[in-house]
């Protein structure tokens, strides 16, 4: 077990270097620099002179080539240091902080969701497989699993944002809440609320289709196994044959899928938070690409990357306490 | 072909004929297939569906086409250029030369740019801004600057065709190579590849993507599609590294060697078509996720620069313009049923290639 730790780690490592080098190596030859695009960009009056622009790129270290810069970042995140945003003037690691809580809140809220309802329609759908009712659920199940979220997202705005103005089915069109920050902490929690549903929605309803999906395919191939049939000779209602003997048998394949969800519960959509502007993580990375902003993005990048390993790495874990006949070693 | 083939006639159905008869027997996946060719013929035939410029005509006693200039450029006759037509055919066509005669497109309207007052005979200008709902001249209505939603659809559906393909096929033959040379050769070289192949998979697909995007400085769709292509792979290799691994140890590739055939040989024509079925099947899923990504990237904005006539593109203009729920609604379902289809198709593949699936069903 611990070599087998051990071999994860440092591939892991080695994983890591060069997913953050092939990005830092990327991020620095955008056209363009943080203080070019930032400035320029908006009022073009505003431009810095070349002067100036040269001895701020000095102060941020920006005048040497990149993999010198790509040593200094590594060097500073070994001491636990991601370094300053260059557009936000502020720690990567303080707006990580503010961004993460709001991403948690919509993918944590879509992920739960997700599974509660994905093994009920999963059993449903074995259970009733094909009969009539189950190939309508299953043809709406596979509807949904090939409509794009961001169509979606723009039909859901247009219903609940324009049509449905003025009544109280209304839904906010985009932001997180509208209220100050002094508000009772009641009203905002329902503000909030409020501007979180479509976002939920959309992050959810992908993942709900694939994942009842996959839980069908996988009830079915266990399904024909010869205990399924000792499970029925012995009397087993139906209801018990599928949820105690079959369903807890097909539990492997969705503890590897329920790790390999765990980048995306950190990192987000970037394209639900841009649509729906809402303040997380997703859309932190779009606008840091947008800002040249290396430093965020190398933060973001490292973080969805190790979350991504974490990720792979539990899965495998999981999959040798669930299945005993798995062993890591 | 060889003469061999043509003197020795197989006695029993090949493996692709087989897959073929099961195939045709899914009306679902049948229906799918129809969609896409349809799509194929829409996009091939887009300037003599919607365009303002002809799709033949006489002028000065020669035939020109110039709706072929919607495909290039450089492919609309220079004679016109030279008369200062300036993309206006009808009236010009009859002040230049009262002889001519010409076969428009079906329905007479622009991807590119708004139709000006009386450029029909007796057609008003196409409205703008949220005047435009679909109605019988612009069936799915006008964008803010009244350029006619359905011909830039109909013009986009090359985009979204060319977009799967193109990335596709160059995401297919990567993900094959790399397979199949670290599959075939095993040891250090397995060791590189597949190390290779999970670096690339560990980088998330949208942020790989959109840092390679904001990398190229004119972003144009071969380059897209070129970047589509060149992060999507990674499935594609783990499978085709999975079959070649299995197959190299068969009896048919050691008859192979024994006959003294090379390894690039072995590797092309002995187990590649027995690899190619189930790798065939992830490939199109990936269309349908490459016309997805293209999608969501000219819908944040990182597509092609305009005029590129995109769905996604018309999304994008939607975003700020709510109210004009047709930039939404046609676009949207043009993506989804696209997406659909492909996603069918992969799905009947899947049934009417795997023989464990084949088992099942019975």
């Amino acid at each position: 077990m611990a070599t087998y730790l051990l071999r994860r780690f440092l591939l892991g490592i080695v994983t890591l270097v060069v997913i953050t080098l092939i990005v830092y190596g990327l991020a620095r030859n955008m056209p363009g620099n943080p203080l070019t695009v930032q400035l320029g960009e908006s009022d073009p009056s505003r431009k810095l002179n070349p002067e100036d622009q040269r001895r701020m790129l000095e102060i941020y270290g920006l005048d040497k080539p990149w993999p010198v810069g790509y040593l200094q970042w590594v060097s500073k995140l070994v001491r636990g240091d991601l370094g300053r945003s260059i557009t936000r003037k502020q720690p990567v690691t303080k707006l990580i902080g503010e961004r993460i809580g709001p991403t948690v809140l919509i993918s944590g809220t879509a992920l739960i969701l997700t599974w509660l309802l994905a093994i009920p329609l999963g059993l449903y759908a074995s259970a009733r497989s094909g009969h009539i009712d189950e190939r309508a659920v299953g043809i709406g199940l596979y509807v949904l699993y090939s409509f794009p979220a961001f169509v979606a997202a723009l039909f859901l705005q247009i219903i609940f944002a324009v049509w449905l103005r003025g009544t109280s089915w209304e839904l906010p069109l985009f932001g997180m809440s509208d209220l100050p920050s002094d508000a009772a902490w009641t009203a905002r929690a329902a503000d909030i609320a409020r501007h979180a549903i479509l976002p939920v929605v959309c992050q959810t309803y992908v993942v709900l289709a694939y994942n009842s999906r996959f839980i069908k395919a996988n009830l079915e191939e266990v399904v024909r196994q010869d205990f399924i049939r000792t499970a029925r000779a012995k009397g087993a209602g139906p209801w018990r044959v599928l949820v105690r003997h079959a369903f807890r048998n097909t539990l492997i394949p969705l503890v590897t899928l329920l790790g390999l969800s765990l980048p995306a519960l950190v990192g987000g959509s970037v394209i639900i938070e841009q649509i729906f502007t809402w303040p997380g993580m997703g859309r932190l990375f779009f606008e840091s690409i947008r800002e040249r902003d290396y430093p965020t993005i190398m933060g973001l990048t490292f973080m969805f990357s190790l979350l991504t390993l974490a990720g792979q790495l539990l899965a495998d874990l999981l999959y040798g306490l669930v299945d005993p006949r798995v062993s890591v070693d | 072909m060889k003469p061999h083939d043509a003197s020795s006639r197989p006695p029993s159905r090949g493996f692709w004929a087989e897959a073929w008869a099961r195939y045709r027997s899914r009306p679902i996946g049948m229906i799918a297939l129809a969609f896409v060719v349809l799509l194929t013929v829409v996009a091939a035939f887009a300037p003599a569906i919607a365009g303002t410029k002809p799709v033949v005509c006489r002028y000065k006693g020669r035939l020109y086409m110039p709706c072929l200039g919607y495909f290039n450029r450089r492919w609309e006759a220079p004679v016109f250029t030279k008369d200062r037509f300036r993309g206006t055919y009808p009236q010009n066509l009859k002040d230049k030369d009262p002889d001519s005669w010409a076969i428009w497109p079906l329905i007479f309207q622009d991807p590119y740019r708004r139709v000006r007052d009386n450029e029909w005979p007796g057609r008003p200008e196409n409205p703008s801004r949220d005047e435009g709902r679909p109605n019988a001249i612009n069936l799915f209505g006008t964008d803010q600057y009244g350029v006619d939603v359905f011909a830039k659809m109909v013009h986009g559906t090359t985009i979204a065709l060319l977009v799967g393909f193109v990335s596709m096929g160059l995401a297919g033959s990567i993900g094959i190579i790399v397979g199949a040379i670290g599959g075939y050769f095993g040891g250090w070289v397995d060791m590189l590849t597949s190390r290779l192949t999970e670096v690339v998979m560990c980088i998330p697909t949208l942020v790989l993507i959109l840092a390679l995007v904001a990398v190229v400085e004119k972003p144009t769709i071969w380059k897209t599609m070129a970047i589509i292509g060149a992060t999507g792979w990674t499935g594609i290799a783990r499978l085709t590294r999975a079959e070649f691994l299995r197959l190299k140890e068969s009896e048919f590739v050691m008859a192979a060697r024994a006959a003294g055939a090379g390894p690039v040989r072995i590797m092309l024509r002995h187990i590649l078509p027995n690899a190619l079925a189930p790798v065939l099947v992830p490939i199109t899923f990936g269309i349908a996720a490459a016309i997805l990504i293209e999608g969501s990237l000219s819908f944040l904005g990182f597509g092609p620069p305009p005029p590129t006539a995109s769905w996604g593109s018309i999304l994008n203009s939607a975003r700020s313009n709510l109210q004009l729920w047709w930039l939404v609604v046609f676009p949207g379902a043009g993506i989804f049923l696209t997406v659909l289809a492909y996603n069918l198709v992969g799905e009947a593949l899947q049934e009417a290639t795997d023989p464990r699936l084949r088992e099942a069903r019975k």
